[in-house]
């Protein structure tokens, strides 16, 4: 076998971004569970208990619903079956109205996923 | 080497450098486009991104299906490289032989290479649907499984081999087809390398020819593709580009890999054809 052939940029080239992608494919393949976690706190910062979070779908045009989860005594909530890229979550409660739309942009569909910053509620008028 | 000659020297390179820099000013600008969602016609331009990102190609690997244009790109473009490669060099080696005509069919070619693509668009169309090819990969690779100008671009490479090699490989008792694979082509490269890029890169971009045989939005190809996302999405100018670089990368990155080989291959066809 000819090794010095291994050594030329058509081996090189092609062979690295045959590599990436493996790569990049085993690490999607073991974080694409569509997991999305995160909390809702009031304006003081507060977890917010049995308000429902809401997640919306992008589509070509619009955002539509896809699911509903309810936050726990710590005000963290949790949706398993996320199948989108981009997505956007709201909170809404009776006594605290409608937290800001926040816009989650994911790298690959379902990528599991925990929001850093809190939906926050805003200060009750 | 004397002060005068290098303060030339560096002059030139300045120069040369000055003007390589605005050539990939375009090339910056796209990809600048592409991983930020800043509008191309804001006033003033920012020249470095903000916030840059890579959701846009997120978003056009998903919303249209790009894989699929992507996977049908590169069958048509295989297919025509192989051709191309194939039948050229074989009809290169056939213009370097000695028969009854070769001025003509040379006249016949030459002449040819005169009249555009669209003015033989139709009976180009008509063929391929008697053949029962419309809505296939081998229909869509069709037109470019041979282009006269790469045949030129082998028969001067061929012409540039020693006849003795050639008289030798026939004492030896090897086959026309043979001498073609074992002798010429091994000492033709830069004449490959042409043929590759050239076709890959007419093939990969090629427009009308898939526009008009393709029915089936499974068979379209990338830039069929382009159109339709530029119809969907036509507000969101970072997407747009994240596609217009997804596009474009691949045949970038074959002529980048090939372009020692393409100069020697354009450059021999160029003084010898």
């Amino acid at each position: 076998m000819n090794w010095k052939r291994l050594g030329s940029r058509w081996v090189i080239v092609p062979g690295g971004m045959a590599l990436a992608i493996v790569l990049w494919l085993a690490y999607v393949g073991t974080h694409n569970h569509g997991v999305i976690e995160g909390r809702v706190v009031d304006a003081a910062g507060r977890p917010v208990a049995g308000a429902a979070v809401l997640l919306f779908e992008r589509g070509f045009v619009t955002h539509q619903e896809k699911g509903r989860a309810t936050t726990d005594a710590d005000g963290r909530f949790r949706f398993d079956d996320n199948q989108s890229h981009s997505i956007q979550l709201e909170a809404e409660s009776p006594e605290l109205g409608r937290s800001d739309r926040r816009i989650v942009r994911l790298m690959f569909a379902a990528q599991d996923t925990r929001l850093i910053d809190p939906l926050r509620f805003p200060v009750a008028k | 080497m004397s002060r005068t000659s290098n303060s030339r020297l560096a002059l030139r390179h300045a120069t040369l450098v000055v003007i390589a820099i605005l050539m990939l000013v375009p090339f910056y600008w796209v990809i600048k486009t592409a991983i930020t969602n800043e509008n191309i016609y804001a006033y003033p331009p920012s020249l470095l991104p903000r916030e840059p990102h890579l959701y846009n190609f997120v978003d056009v690997w998903y919303l249209i299906p790009f894989p699929r244009y992507l996977l049908n790109s590169i069958i048509v473009s295989a297919m025509a490289v192989a051709g191309n490669v194939v039948f050229n060099a074989m009809a290169g080696y056939a213009l370097t032989q000695r028969f009854p005509g070769r001025k003509a069919v040379l006249a016949l070619f030459l002449s040819c290479m005169l009249i555009p693509f669209q003015a033989t668009i139709i009976p180009a169309y008509l063929i391929t649907a008697k053949l029962g090819l419309l809505n296939t990969y081998f229909g869509l690779a069709f037109p470019m499984l041979s282009t006269i100008v790469c045949i030129f671009v082998f028969k001067a490479a061929f012409e540039a081999v020693p006849k003795s090699l050639i008289d030798a490989a026939r004492l030896d008792g090897l086959p026309e087809w043979r001498i073609i694979v074992r002798v010429l082509l091994p000492l033709s490269k830069p004449a490959i390398a042409t043929n590759v890029i050239l076709t890959f890169i007419w093939s990969w971009n090629n427009f009308l020819w898939p526009l008009l045989i393709t029915r089936d939005p499974n068979m379209q190809t990338l830039p069929l593709g382009l159109a339709r996302f530029l119809s969907y999405m036509e507000d969101t100018t970072g997407a747009l580009y994240a596609f217009a670089v997804m596009v474009l990368a691949p045949s970038i990155l074959v002529f980048l890999m090939a372009q020692k080989e393409f100069i020697r291959g354009l450059t021999s066809g160029a003084t010898k054809g």
